[in-house]
């Protein structure tokens, strides 16, 4: 991975790389300027909807209000998208790198707070007008997503309120024209989205729903600010005085209840470009700047919102497909959602256990080396497989029926969790896998015995090694704390979950014994000979019969509810670990790129002192090389830090609520269980005291 | 050593506890008859031995004093029954079964496992798991007891046992009745008497027809009885063992969960600690299900399977005499016919048929009385594990509405 990025100076790793950051960025920085709230609201959206591939096509997607060009536009990314490039989906950037090259915009940093000058709807206006000219710029030079200039379009933000669109300072109109390349680009966006949307559904009839999560969800991306950044330095003026009269669009196509009426230029687009869309899309209202309330758009909101957003899915139906060795279980996967950008609102397909091993595969390529912690699947089993596979359906022993239903759980619980990611949810991978109705390709690398498994048996040797022998000073105080404490929660979850193992174990013998028990008793009734007695142990054994089936429902719930639920967090920690050490090879990759420039330069202060030239000439060029690469590795490993910390923050504030969660539930079945029990002894009682 | 060491240590606990419990049970056992009351006032665990306090209260003129206590072990218990069963005059009785061996084992030997256990697990959930043990043994130490004492007071209660020479002995006599045990001659004696007696029984039960349906009947009915409740003693005692290792894994999920709160810190630790405290408690009422049906249910199961028992030896007992009888007619004819010894046959018969005689209608009256026993135990038992099994069914159900309830509030 790393050294796939290495070539492409720069910007294209930081379009892909920065991701993360210009989130975070936004959350905080978007309490201070009107634009960036504007910007805010759609946050969790993006994440959401706008999975990695998005950010690559953006810049060849010339956001030029020419049909043509946007059908061009929507085609790469459709590429993208159904080809499902894993990890690298934002890295396909990289061809594009702007002439303007991350120096600049880094520059302008720091001079965006002295301009202040740009106000939020001026700049929106700008981005009307920029729709034209600036849009060309982008699309022409293909500027990708270098999230730097987020940076500034952030800085601009929260630069101040005085706006003055037509501010002399140079930098001020550079950064208006950002800010305005930004809102064309958002425009430009959409017009993918709108493509996109399609390929994920994968038929033709797209719902506008789909059309506007799209528009609402992409807006100020990555690719954005590229555009931005680029027409910042390319395209300085000339936007700046059309830009005032346009109407401020941008706000309206932000706004969820807007969100169907893009911005006028864009609508007349979009029904030429992509007829199947529906036509919802165009009577788009010039909206009226709505300044959104300044709301603060802190974690807990950002969460909370999510929570409107609820996605269901059951796993359920296991059937056996096929006979002998060759035979698999295909499960029934139902999806009830609101989050709008799915075509519907309760749906089903089928599907087999190695997809969903495959799913898992495909969004750790694509999200891991990002620092996302991805549910693990459920493990394969060799041996209650082939039970399966041996055993014909019809006699199937309860033996292999609770393996099955074991793992139809945990398919859901699986499904659930990942689906409960916003930004695991909207990978076309894992839309694709709850949509598409129909068989997914199979996936050939989940299977143990297979080449690609060996090979993965090889990387996770190799890795354990790597893990076991590096040792990264940690220079973070929250990752060496948060490392600490994952390990000893690992361990002791560990422990915990062997505690619980041996209370189901001991309560489904509690259950079999309490069986045999009142078997016995029915017989010592038959033969008691004094008739009152004899009744009364006849209810006694009903009653154990009775006890029998809540102890193992109870010890059902005790499986099901603790002890999975605790496996799975102890997988969960296994994939915080992965995380984790990710993090440590992105640290790895800096250190070495900080050798090696420490090695070149060496190496050409000795070029100096020999005074050769033209080794000099050379070492200068390879100083730069690596200093570059030193840089970018350290913004990789500043970003991955920060992508780390939110998701473990994340998966804290979850973990809590499903512990809680669990055990609530869990109470209340024993308390099922002991309501149960008191039914059954009184019940018994009167014939107890019927004995004479 | 160790274990023994702690389990000396208990035993001044088991010295209060016995005595805490003693008027509890002696309130159960029915006396119609107050003329002589024994109980076992106190028990004193010492290394492999038990020492029973053995209290008499009489009215009985034969009794030197009207109170009086001697210390008894359980040989001594033993060798009570056996001058019982010995005697021939009891033949038509069912003589109460002898008290089962006190037997620790089992509990010492989850002791050791726990000491070896000890560096695996944290301090607290050792301590528990101790606690638990020690309160294990209590309880079996404390069934013990009762049973020696159960043992008797129905010999105290029954007309003709109580005037019994060597029970007086038994209660009275101050020293230590030296009875030893059995040595390896007589233990062999003994096994060849039983493997006899089994044969015998067994050739009997195919060989001799018995005349009298009632007998017939009770007899069929004794050995199906006897083997089901056998089966039904050993599930219940599985069943409650079962009980005991799901309120034990309690302990195991309490103290991980309470250590998982320390780890998680203030977001979860206050939830979890309620979480862990109500396991915690839900184990002692789990415990006392189990103890209880133990205590209920399969005590009273396994005291009828050594009173079947018993009344199945009197039945063979009536069987040998009703052989004894039929042989004794068949040597009187044969007497007769040669004409030779008639007058001694004649009496042997006439022996043989008294005894026949008496013993018949004696058992039919013990008989009559098992049967009253057994179902009046029944009874009282099977309403009082109802009444403990709802109290703690309740009680728990109650525990966890309370736990919800808080968490909820959180």
């Amino acid at each position: 991975m790393a050294d796939s990025r290495e070539p492409p100076p720069l910007f294209n790793d930081d379009d892909d790389s920065h991701k993360d950051d210009d989130n975070d960025d936004l959350f905080t920085s978007a309490v201070q300027s009107p634009v960036s709230e504007l910007t805010t609201p759609e946050e969790p959206r993006r994440q959401e909807g706008l999975g990695d591939p998005l950010t690559s096509p953006s810049p060849a997607a010339s956001p030029t209000p020419d049909p043509p060009s946007d059908s061009h536009a929507g085609n790469p990314t459709d590429l993208f998208e159904s080809v499902g490039e894993p990890p690298v989906g934002g890295l396909s950037s990289v061809s594009l790198e702007s002439p303007t090259g991350g120096e600049g915009t880094q520059q302008e940093l720091p001079s965006d707070p002295d301009t202040t000058l740009v106000d939020a709807p001026c700049v929106e206006s700008a981005n009307m007008s920029s729709f034209d000219a600036p849009v060309e710029d982008a699309g022409t030079t293909g500027v990708t997503g270098s999230d730097d200039v987020v940076g500034t379009a952030e800085s601009v933000d929260q630069s101040s309120p005085p706006a003055n669109s037509t501010s002399d300072s140079v930098p001020a109109t550079s950064e208006v024209l950002i800010e305005s390349s930004v809102a064309t680009q958002e425009l430009a966006d959409t017009d993918l989205s709108l493509h996109d949307s399609p390929t994920f559904l994968g038929d033709g009839d797209t719902t506008e729903i789909c059309l506007d999560d799209n528009a609402k969800e992409v807006s100020l991306d990555d690719e954005v600010d590229d555009s931005a950044l680029f027409n910042a330095t390319s395209a300085p003026k000339l936007q700046l005085s059309q830009d005032v009269p346009e109407p401020p669009v941008p706000a309206s196509s932000i706004l969820p209840p807007m969100g169907a009426p893009l911005t006028p230029p864009v609508a007349p687009i979009t029904p030429t470009v992509t007829p199947n869309l529906t036509p919802n899309v165009t009577p788009a209202a010039p909206a009226p700047v709505t300044p959104l309330p300044a709301v603060r758009q802190s974690p807990e909101e950002l969460e909370a919102e999510s929570g409107d957003e609820f996605i269901e899915i059951q796993v359920s139906d296991p059937q056996k497909i096929g006979e002998g060795m060759s035979s698999y279980m295909a499960y029934k996967v139902t999806t009830k959602t609101n989050i709008t950008y799915f075509r519907k609102k309760n749906w089903s397909v089928t599907r087999r256990f190695s997809d969903f091993l495959g799913l898992h595969g495909k969004l750790v390529e694509k999200h891991l080396h990002s620092g996302r912690i991805i549910p693990p699947a459920p493990e394969k089993s060799a041996i209650g497989t082939t039970k399966i596979k041996l055993g014909s359906d019809k006699t199937a022993e309860s033996g292999s029926q609770d393996f099955i239903e074991k793992r139809r759980a945990s398919l859901e619980r699986y499904m659930n969790r990942t689906g409960a990611h916003p930004t695991l949810r909207a990978d076309p991978d894992f839309r694709e896998f709850i949509e598409l109705d129909a068989e997914l390709p199979r996936a050939t690398q989940t299977s143990a015995l297979s080449s690609a498994g060996v090979l993965r048996l090889f990387n996770r040797v190799g890795e354990t090694v790597n893990k076991m022998t590096f040792k990264m000073d940690e220079s973070d105080q929250w990752f060496e704390e948060k490392t600490q404490q994952i390990e000893s929660l690992d361990a002791q979850l560990r422990k915990l979950h062997l505690a619980m193992e041996g209370l189901v174990a001991y309560r489904r013998e509690l259950a079999v014994s309490t069986a045999s028990f009142a078997k016995s008793a029915a017989i010592l009734s038959s033969v008691e000979e004094h008739s009152a007695l004899s009744r009364a142990l006849h209810q006694l054994a009903e009653s154990t019969e009775r006890t029998h089936t809540i102890h193992h429902a109870q010890a059902d719930a005790d499986f099901y509810y603790l002890s999975e639920i605790t496996k799975d967090y102890i997988q969960l920690i296994g994939a915080v670990k992965d995380v984790f050490h990710e993090r440590v090879k992105t640290f790895q990759t800096w250190q070495h790129a900080q050798s090696m420039l420490a090695k070149k330069r060496e190496a050409k202060a000795k070029a100096e002192l020999a005074g050769r030239m033209d080794k000099v000439q050379q070492a200068q060029e390879e100083v730069a090389e690596w200093e570059v690469k030193v840089e970018r590795s350290q913004e990789e490993f500043d970003r991955i830090s920060r992508a780390i910390k939110k998701e473990v923050d994340r998966f804290d504030v979850v973990r809590v609520k499903d512990f809680k969660d669990m055990l609530v539930k869990y109470l209340e079945a024993l308390m099922t269980s002991q309501q149960q029990i008191i039914k059954v002894w009184e019940t018994f009682m009167p014939e107890a005291k019927a004995i004479a | 050593m160790l274990e023994i060491a702690r389990l000396d240590g208990m035993e001044e606990v088991l010295h209060s506890e016995t005595n805490g419990t003693k008027s509890g049970r002696s309130d159960t056992v029915d006396l119609n008859d107050n003329s002589l009351q024994v109980d076992i006032s106190d028990a004193l665990s010492e290394r492999e031995k038990v020492k029973f306090t053995v209290h008499t209260k009489t009215t009985l003129a034969d009794y030197a004093k009207p109170e009086f206590s001697v210390v008894r072990q359980h040989e001594e218990f033993i060798w009570l029954h056996d001058r019982f069963e010995e005697n021939e005059d009891y033949a038509g009785y069912i003589i109460p079964p002898p008290p089962p061996r006190p037997d620790f084992d089992a509990s010492r030997e989850k002791l050791q496992k726990l000491g070896e256990g000890e560096g695996s697990m944290t301090k607290e959930e050792f301590n528990k798991m101790k606690q638990e043990l020690e309160a294990e043994y209590l309880a079996t130490f404390k069934k013990t007891v009762a049973m020696h004492e159960v043992f008797l007071t129905r010999l105290a209660q029954h007309s003709v046992f109580r005037t019994d020479h060597n029970f007086k002995v038994f209660l009275e006599y101050e020293q230590d009745l030296s009875v030893r045990t059995k040595n390896k001659k007589e233990k062999v004696e003994g096994l060849f008497k039983s493997f006899n007696k089994s044969t015998d029984e067994l050739l009997l039960a195919a060989t001799q027809k018995d005349v009298d349906d009632y007998f017939e009947k009770e007899k069929g009915f004794l050995l199906e009885y006897h083997t089901a409740i056998k089966d039904t003693t050993t599930k219940a005692d599985k069943m409650t063992q079962a009980h005991k290792s799901v309120a034990d894994s309690y302990i195991k999920l309490s103290t991980g969960l309470s250590q998982l709160g320390t780890i998680e810190g203030p977001r979860l630790e206050k939830f979890i600690n309620k979480v862990a405290d109500t396991f915690e408690k839900a184990r002692k009422v789990e415990g006392r299900v189990s103890s209880d049906e133990d205590l209920k249910l399969s005590d009273t199961l396994r005291y009828y399977v050594r009173d079947g028992s018993a009344a199945k030896d009197l039945l063979y007992r009536r069987l040998r005499c009703l052989a004894n009888y039929e042989q004794a007619n068949k040597n009187l004819d044969r007497a007769r016919a040669k004409n030779k010894d008639v007058h001694a046959a004649e009496l042997a018969q006439q022996n043989a048929c008294e005894k026949f005689e008496l013993i018949t209608n004696k058992a039919k009256e013990e008989l009559v009385d098992f049967k009253g026993r057994r179902v009046a135990a029944f009874r009282k038992n099977l309403i009082e594990l109802a009444e403990l099994e709802l109290k703690h069914a309740k009680a728990q159900a109650q525990l966890l509405k309370n736990c919800l309830q808080a968490l909820q509030e959180e």
